[in-house]
């Protein structure tokens, strides 16, 4: 167990169920702005600077951000940290991609249609297997993650904790689809953004800063340490993990979409500021376990052990335990609904209406949508019911996602390429990051995939290249 | 190593930038409402 849990589970079941049709509510209501499919899977494509820079914010700020920040340290010191907030330059150099995605696709719907103009069918094929895997993974690490969290902090059984919190992202995402949840990522924004500065600054306060750095400096020395060899690598690795993942990922793509023209770039470049911070923020904490004397038996729970011990100091019990569970709800939940809109919009547009050439009609698309979200929902959960640990899968793809990084820009900014040689690349380098992640170390498989595959789209510029093939329409079958 | 200035005045800006992470959102978000920009 955490600590002591601080609330009941009568009051962890109250807050969750509030939460949870408070949102519920706000989809119903948003969703009526939705007359067809692109005002579902798109919010009308007329999302404005601080809802836009909100949502790509809240969706990054995952229970990793929360609980691996503090985790990396514990174990890395302050490059731990800054190595976790390096990931917020996926999202600011993000903002010229955005920029470059409205250009060349205006009517565009998903990175799976931009694949598939590109680099063909293969292409698509590949990426659509690369981009499913790894949506649907980082699904069931957050549905896996809410119900341990549920039960540590509210003696929530797993099993009825996880249910509970992807029932509750279904169902305000199958009502109100993007606009449901974009709407509920800023509410979920301040809350995170505000709950972490709360906690933090009663850490900060309840801390002898003088004790605290000596104990740090006597004990664990490393910690402080400028170079640090696997802290560098991790924070660059990170950062190469983060520009893979946002770079190549419909979530971010839908947002792009989503957005006004003129607002995209902006709205990533400010998410990523308003990022960065966060992992400093929250992770710092860890870093009082010691000085505090807090018996850290799980290092992965590091941070709200510390945060639950600190606001129990201030006598502050129940209402700490309600405050990390809020915070922890929502960077959950600001996830999940993203991954489930997401991941759907692929399955209808480039699988439904792309691959099965079925028509999406203003009649059907609410049916439709509905099916895949139910569809992406029911594997997550399937798969999430065990509760194994999947943090390795998914830190593990490094080498995955970075290995589209190349290929992307190249398609978005190049005018020719030799697309074999590219799609050679991506296989190459997702090779590559998986050999170096067990083979060599954790930290260097982002960096190791993505070389490669750079190499490899590098090469293609030279060695007989072809123009793309001209823009077709990009969304087959929608009326 | 890091200096304990550097840590501490290091959390103290995460702490600080992050709050104002929310103001800029709710500054943001009143321009845009009051302009009919939201969505």
């Amino acid at each position: 167990m955490l600590a002591a849990a601080s609330i009941t589970r009568e009051v962890g079941w109250a807050i969750v169920i509030v939460l949870g049709l408070i949102w519920i509510g706000l989809g119903i209501l948003w969703g009526r702005k939705a007359k067809n499919s692109e005002g579902f899977m798109l919010a009308g494509r007329n999302v404005g600077l601080s809802l836009g820079s909100a949502t790509a914010m809240a969706t990054w700020v995952t229970s990793n951000t929360m609980m691996v920040a503090p985790l990396l340290a514990l174990k890395m010191g302050i490059w731990g940290m800054l190595a976790y907030a390096s990931a917020s330059f996926g999202l600011m150099l993000f903002a010229p991609l955005a920029a470059r995605i409205k250009s060349v696709m205006p009517d565009g719907f998903t990175s799976g249609d931009f694949f598939r103009q590109r680099y063909g069918a293969a292409g698509w094929s590949m990426f659509m297997v690369i981009t499913l895997l790894y949506s649907i993974t980082w699904l069931v690490t957050m549905a896996i993650a809410g119900g341990k969290l549920l039960e540590e902090l509210g003696e929530i059984p797993y099993l009825q904790g996880m249910s509970l919190i992807l029932v509750v992202c279904v169902l305000y995402t199958l009502f109100g689809g993007l606009y449901a949840v974009i709407g509920t990522d800023f509410i979920q924004s301040l809350i995170i953004l505000l709950g972490v500065v709360a906690i933090g600054v009663m850490v900060l306060f309840h801390l002898d800063h003088g004790a605290t750095y000596e104990y740090v400096e006597t004990n664990q020395p490393a910690l402080l340490d400028v170079l640090m060899p696997v802290a560098l690598l991790a924070f660059f690795n990170n950062m190469l993990f983060g520009f893979g993942e946002v770079f190549h990922n419909n979530v971010w793509w839908s947002r792009a979409f989503a957005m006004r023209k003129g607002v995209a770039p902006k709205a990533f470049f400010l998410s990523g500021i308003l990022w960065f911070p966060i992992p400093i923020a929250a992770g710092f904490i860890a870093l009082a376990a010691g000085p505090l004397g807090i018996n850290v038996t799980d290092p992965s729970k590091v941070g709200p052990a510390v945060a639950n011990h600190v606001l129990g100091e201030y006598g502050m019990g129940m209402t700490g335990g309600i405050l990390i569970l809020v915070v922890l709800f929502c960077s959950i939940a600001s996830s999940i609904d993203s991954l489930l809109a997401a991941t759907s919009d692929l399955l209808v547009k480039d699988v439904y209406c792309g691959l099965f050439k079925r028509k999406l009609t203003d009649d059907t698309f609410r049916r439709v949508a509905a099916v895949a979200i139910l569809l992406v929902a029911g594997i997550a959960w399937l798969v999430a019911l065990p509760g194994h640990n999947l943090d390795t899968v998914l830190f593990s793809a490094g080498g995955l996602v970075a290995s589209l990084i190349w290929p992307i820009i190249a398609g978005l900014f190049w005018k020719r390429c030799n697309r074999a040689l590219v799609l050679i690349g991506i296989i190459a380098g997702v090779i590559t990051g998986y050999i170096c992640w067990f083979a060599v170390q954790t930290y260097v498989a982002a960096l190791a995939g993505g070389a490669v595959s750079m190499l490899f789209t590098v090469l293609s510029r030279f060695i007989a290249p072809s123009p793309f093939p001209e823009r077709t329409s990009a969304s087959p079958n929608v009326e | 190593m890091f200096s304990s200035s550097f840590f501490y005045g290091l959390v103290i800006l995460g702490l600080t930038w992050t709050a104002l992470g929310a103001l800029a959102l709710i500054v943001l978000l009143l321009k845009d409402w009051i302009k009919k920009q939201l969505w």
